[in-house]
């Protein structure tokens, strides 16, 4: 059984020149401990493929039950250049919403 | 314990003026702050002050003081604002005609200079300045130096201070980083001195600056509780109560649209701010990671254990290049057939732009509805859609090949499938590209220009 990231997470998203970054903000501290495992910049390398370019880092922020992701090279060359339509890359944490989850995780299961 | 009281006015130049007016006039303020730029804006305000000295500014400033200042003059509130853009004298000596106008005599307003580096490139690599880019060392800036349109400084908050401590009741800063906007009033408020500095409390002021700096953005406005928040077009644009303590309240007005909850102000704690433990400002780096958020009542959500570190010796530069043109086209492709008549049309493009020699740096469709927003992410759909919009995009070297797209765009809808309609054609743009440097805060000194509105004299 499989979960998306908006399951257990507000997602929002932002630019600064070619970097997209996405805050999650976990719903509670379960969904929190969920996503501390399972959300790795190598499995958002895997998700975003062909979409972001570059290194992927995720910041954890444990008193806001948080974390933020910053993906290099990922806005078809910044704002100012881009071909995208979405030149600032607001809709980035719509995808990253769909980011699968194994809802045994959420489950207290730690077993995949 | 002392408090003080900061509205913010406007997160963007665009952004709506009503919501700056009720707080001028009811939020009670010490201070209201205005954010106008983007990381782009001072290179198109450079362009419009190459075109005539005296522009160069955000043009929208000058109406909005004209409805602000009487307002704020009455109330004892004073505004900091970066709508200065290149042009921070010029943009003074504006609202300066419109307040010796209005009667305002004796109010002060202050001009910040020293962030436009643009005449200074050489004078810095002589210095000794590399001026490698943040974001691809490995380029240098000899491949775009004979075409760079302005170089800025991300400055912080000492000239504001400085203003303020001349009494000026409107301080117009040009590249002023967004969290100076507020912080140079908290520090000027506290008596806080980057001498002797406690560098928490310098960090709680940058992340509460950061929290209200895009205005109504912290407010429910861009969010992902859009569907709990109230009357979004009488958004309330944030207020920030700061203690001497180092703990804030950020709120907003009774009456007005918009919500403040823990999840509106954790998503824009989170909106761009990249390294949690090391949100670095001129004035300081702030440190997210210690901060907690609650609910402190209605509309109200309260920030304390915020922390920082000592202000880094560098300051951001933004250096803004010519870099070719965009151009863009669009088609709308009716039932039925939509996904394979999208697909013909691009063959189509293809073949023209073979045909005529052109080859642009960068081509791109889209087939809005299916794929704009999720590139390669996207699944292609089982149906065919009622519409597809296929839009077309090139980098390319000139404005003539951009034009030249536009017409090989053009001509699908005459040799391709039958009712593929066509609407006005988008003008090219030229790119202007960023990039993103650092160099030594000594090497960038700022200074304050202060004017005041004379008495008035009865006319003889």
């Amino acid at each position: 059984m499989w979960l998306s990231l908006s399951d257990l997470a507000y997602t929002r998203s932002g630019d600064k020149g070619d970097v997209s970054n996405v805050g999650v903000m976990a719903f509670g501290d379960a969904e929190y401990a969920a996503l501390r495992i399972w959300l790795t910049p190598e499995r958002l390398r895997d998700f975003f493929a062909g979409f972001v370019l570059g290194p992927i880092a995720v910041y954890e922020l444990p008193r806001m039950n948080s974390f933020q992701v910053v993906m290099q090279k990922a806005l078809g060359g910044g704002a100012t250049r881009t071909l995208r339509f979405d030149e600032t890359g607001k809709s980035v944490a719509a995808l990253m919403s769909r980011f699968p989850v194994p809802a045994s995780l959420l489950n207290g299961s730690e077993t995949l | 314990m002392k408090r003080v009281r900061l509205g913010a006015g406007s997160g963007y130049w665009g952004d709506m003026l009503e919501p700056a007016v009720e707080l001028a006039k009811r939020g009670q303020l010490d201070y209201l702050g205005f954010d106008f730029l983007a990381e782009l804006t001072m290179s198109l305000l450079q362009r419009a002050k190459m075109k005539d000295n005296t522009k160069g500014y955000i043009p929208d400033i000058v109406p909005w003081m004209r409805t602000l200042l009487p307002i704020t003059h009455a109330q004892g509130t004073k505004m900091v604002l970066n709508g200065g853009g290149t042009n921070c004298v010029a943009a003074a000596d504006a609202v300066m005609a419109d307040a010796s106008r209005a009667g305002l005599s004796g109010v002060r307003v202050a001009a910040i200079t020293g962030d436009d580096l643009t005449d200074r490139i050489d004078e810095l690599r002589a210095a000794g300045v590399s001026l490698q880019n943040m974001e691809d060392p490995s380029r240098s800036i000899d491949e775009i130096a004979d075409r760079i349109v302005a170089a800025h400084a991300y400055i912080g908050s000492e000239s504001i201070i400085e203003a303020l401590d001349l009494g000026a009741e409107v301080v117009i800063g040009g590249r002023l980083a967004d969290s100076a906007v507020y912080v140079g009033p908290l520090m000027h408020e506290f008596g806080w001195d980057f001498g002797n500095a406690d560098w928490d409390l310098i960090g709680a002021a940058i992340t509460v600056a950061h929290v209200i700096e895009c205005a109504g953005i912290c407010c429910g406005g861009m969010s992902s509780q859009w569907k709990n928040v109230p009357e979004p077009w009488n958004m309330g644009f944030p207020i920030a109560e700061f203690a001497a303590d180092g703990t804030a309240q950020i709120s907003k007005l009774p009456g007005t649209g918009g919500l403040i909850n823990q999840w509106t102000i954790k998503e824009h704690l989170l909106y761009e701010t990249h390294n949690p433990s090391d949100y670095r400002m001129p004035d300081g780096i702030a440190d997210l990671t210690t901060l907690r958020v609650n609910d402190a009542g209605s509309n109200v959500v309260s920030l304390s254990d915020m922390s920082g570190r000592e202000r880094p010796e560098m300051l951001k530069v933004q250096i803004g290049y010519t870099d070719g043109w965009i151009a863009e086209a669009r088609v709308l492709i009716p039932f039925p057939d939509t996904l394979a008549k999208a697909d013909r049309c691009e063959e189509i493009i293809r073949k023209r732009l073979d045909i005529v020699g052109l080859t642009p740096r960068d081509l791109r469709f889209d087939r809005v509805g299916i794929d704009a927003l999720a590139g390669p992410l996207a699944r292609r759909p089982r149906r065919d859609p009622q519409e597809i919009e296929l839009r077309v995009t090139a980098h390319v070297d000139s404005r003539e090949e951009a034009m030249q797209l536009n017409r090989e765009v053009t001509h699908v809808t005459t040799i391709g499938p039958v009712g593929t309609a066509f609407g006005a054609p988008l003008r090219p743009r030229e790119v202007i590209a960023l990039w993103p440097t650092l160099v030594p805060r000594e090497l960038i000194p700022t200074s304050v220009v202060i004017e005041e509105v004379a008495s008035s004299v009865a006319i003889a």
